[in-house]
Order: structure tokens, then C-alpha cells, then sequence
């Protein structure tokens, strides 16, 4: 635990860079949602595998049926990165992107994959220019539909035992549209991630 | 005399970013604050003739500085510093009163220029 812990420093880079990479992701939100939107300062926490779900509740909230799109990231730092949808963001997604009648739920699907591609592509790439590290992605997947927020993991199939957690909440004003982005890199990745951190500090 | 300024962010590497992107011939006496309360402090005692401020930060935000600034009579030359970089964030700020709007990451360029266009001696 204390060798993947982030020093205080690493931590406060990594939230600065987060902050900045949010910064165009929100700005992108904004422009394809015709709204302005609001970031919400980035949480960065350390994981336990057995406890993820119980994590991942406690900042989307346990109340609301969620849709989650999933993208795996690799480069000198791998991880999955989420966006989280709850029931009314989905909703409401179509309508907020300028579509007048209702849309089938291949559409909607489509939508989310888009939005949610959009926000990781933009957040992870901020983060990875900041650090000198490019990373790939993978195709978007629909990982889970108006399910309940403690059954997005099934922590028997996770491969790490602890994962860095980076979270971020875009809320749109003009309507009731929330969705969260949380990023996780399992401990391999940790210590990359501190090296580039260190070299980031270390070149401002 | 030094040019009193005030750096307020909740990241100290995000403060230490702005200070080491200042023009360095600028005769200034820097004080730093970790977010809006201590910000609105250091401007009551006199500490903010030019002020860069980021706009998220916990607790007290920037949007909620400005509007206290402008309730005390604005008398601070506000560069609002931020990774937020919609539109309307800036049309925004600019209503609440601040001079000007820089992006992070901040660079050296872009800070000289706004206080050079608004007559800051350096």
C-alpha cells in the first residue's frame, strides 16, 4: 500500500492535471450539449478491489438505475476509464443533442457510446499530453443498462487487488443531465503514472 | 514600491505554475491563497492590486470571489486563471468583473500579454 500511495505533491499534480484535462472535456460537453456545464473538482482515491462498487456508489449516488460505458486505455499507463449515465441523464441525452422525436434505443445507444467517447478521449488525452505519455484506446462498450450502480463490477473478475481512482462529475445547468467519468489504474500503472508525476513537477 | 498580487488556487502546484510564468522583471510581493475565503482576506487586507484566480476550487469558488469583490467595490485587477474553458465561463467572469482570462497550463506569453494590454508596469 504505502509504496503505491501518491505523495502528497503527486497528488496535487494529478489533480491539477485532471482539472485541466476536465477543462476541455467539459468544453466539448458543452459545445455538443448547447449548455454551459459544470466541472466539479476531481477526486482521486486509491481503490480496493474488493470495495470498488461500494466506492463508485458513493460518488454516483445508490438511488438511480445507472447506464455505463467502458473503454480500456494502454500506453506506458493502462487502466479502464467509465462514463456513468444515470436514468435521467439518458433520457434526456437525445433530446439535449437536438433530436426532436424519440429516438429508438439503437440511436440512444449510439449516443451514449458517442458522448462518452468524446469525454474519455478528450479527459485521458488532456492527462496523457501533460505527462508525455500518448495512450491507445479501445472501441467503447455498453457495459451496463439501467442497472444498479453496485453491479458494474463484479470485483471476481477484476485482475488488481488496488486501483487509482480518478473521478469527475460534469452537470449540465439548462437541464437534468449528470454524468461521471472515473478512471482506474490498476497498480502497475501506479507507479508510471508516480514517475511521470514526479517528471511533470520536476519540469515546472 | 512592489507591486502587491495574490495567487489563489486550491493546487499549490498550480500556484507554483503561475509564479514561476510571472514576467520576471515585475517588481511584485506575492501571497498566495488555497481558496476563496482566504482570497477574500488577503484582498480586505490590501494584498490584491492584481489578482489571478482559478474558478474551481472547493468551498468558497472563484465565480462566488468575484461576487463578493464586486459587493466591496472591485478594487483589484482580476485575472481569472482557469482550466475551464467554455465560452460562457469567460463572458461570465467578465460580467462578475474580472479584467481578463487565461487558460491553463498558464504560459509566460499569455500572462505578459494581458498585463501589458491593460497598462501594467513591468
Amino acid at each position: 500500500m504505502t509504496v503505491i500511495a501518491l505523495t502528497e505533491d503527486q497528488r496535487d499534480a494529478l489533480q491539477e492535471i485532471t482539472n485541466i484535462a476536465m477543462g476541455r472535456a467539459g468544453a466539448l460537453l458543452a459545445q455538443l450539449m448547447g449548455s454551459f456545464v459544470h466541472l466539479s473538482v476531481p477526486g482521486i482515491s486509491l481503490a480496493d478491489a474488493s470495495n470498488i462498487s461500494g466506492t463508485i456508489a458513493q460518488t454516483v449516488g445508490r438511488e438511480l438505475a445507472v447506464t455505463a460505458v467502458r473503454q480500456s486505455f494502454s500506453g506506458t499507463l493502462r487502466g479502464e476509464a467509465m462514463v456513468i449515465y444515470d436514468e435521467r441523464g439518458c433520457r434526456n441525452l437525445a433530446d439535449l443533442m437536438g433530436y426532436e422525436d424519440e429516438v429508438g434505443q439503437a440511436t440512444e445507444r449510439e449516443l451514449l457510446l458517442d458522448v462518452g467517447n468524446v469525454l474519455v478521449g478528450a479527459c485521458l488525452n488532456g492527462i496523457a499530453d501533460l505527462l508525455v505519455s500518448p495512450l491507445s484506446y479501445s472501441p467503447p462498450t455498453i457495459i451496463a443498462e439501467n442497472a444498479e450502480v453496485d453491479r458494474l463490477i463484479n470485483p471476481d473478475q477484476l485482475t488488481w487487488d488496488y486501483a487509482l481512482l480518478i473521478q469527475v462529475r460534469f452537470t449540465l445547468e439548462i437541464r437534468d443531465f449528470t454524468c461521471h467519468l472515473l478512471t482506474l489504474m490498476p497498480e502497475e500503472s501506479i507507479s508510471q503514472l508516480k514517475k511521470a508525476l514526479d517528471a511533470f513537477m520536476e519540469s515546472i | 514600491m512592489p507591486t502587491p498580487i495574490l495567487v489563489v488556487d486550491d493546487s499549490s502546484i498550480a500556484r507554483k505554475m503561475l509564479i514561476k510564468a510571472l514576467p520576471p522583471a515585475w517588481d511584485v510581493e506575492i501571497t498566495q491563497a488555497s481558496n476563496g475565503n482566504e482570497a477574500v482576506a488577503a484582498y480586505r487586507a490590501g494584498k490584491a492590486d492584481v489578482m489571478f484566480l482559478d474558478l474551481t476550487m472547493p468551498d468558497m469558488d472563484g465565480y462566488a470571489v468575484l461576487e463578493t469583490l464586486q459587493k466591496e467595490g472591485l478594487n483589484s485587477f482580476v485575472v481569472v486563471v482557469t482550466a475551464d474553458v467554455q465560452t460562457l465561463a469567460r463572458e461570465r467572469v467578465r460580467a462578475l468583473g474580472a479584467a481578463a482570462f487565461v487558460k491553463k497550463p498558464v504560459d509566460p506569453a499569455s500572462i505578459e500579454a494581458v498585463l501589458r494590454e491593460y497598462g501594467i508596469k513591468l
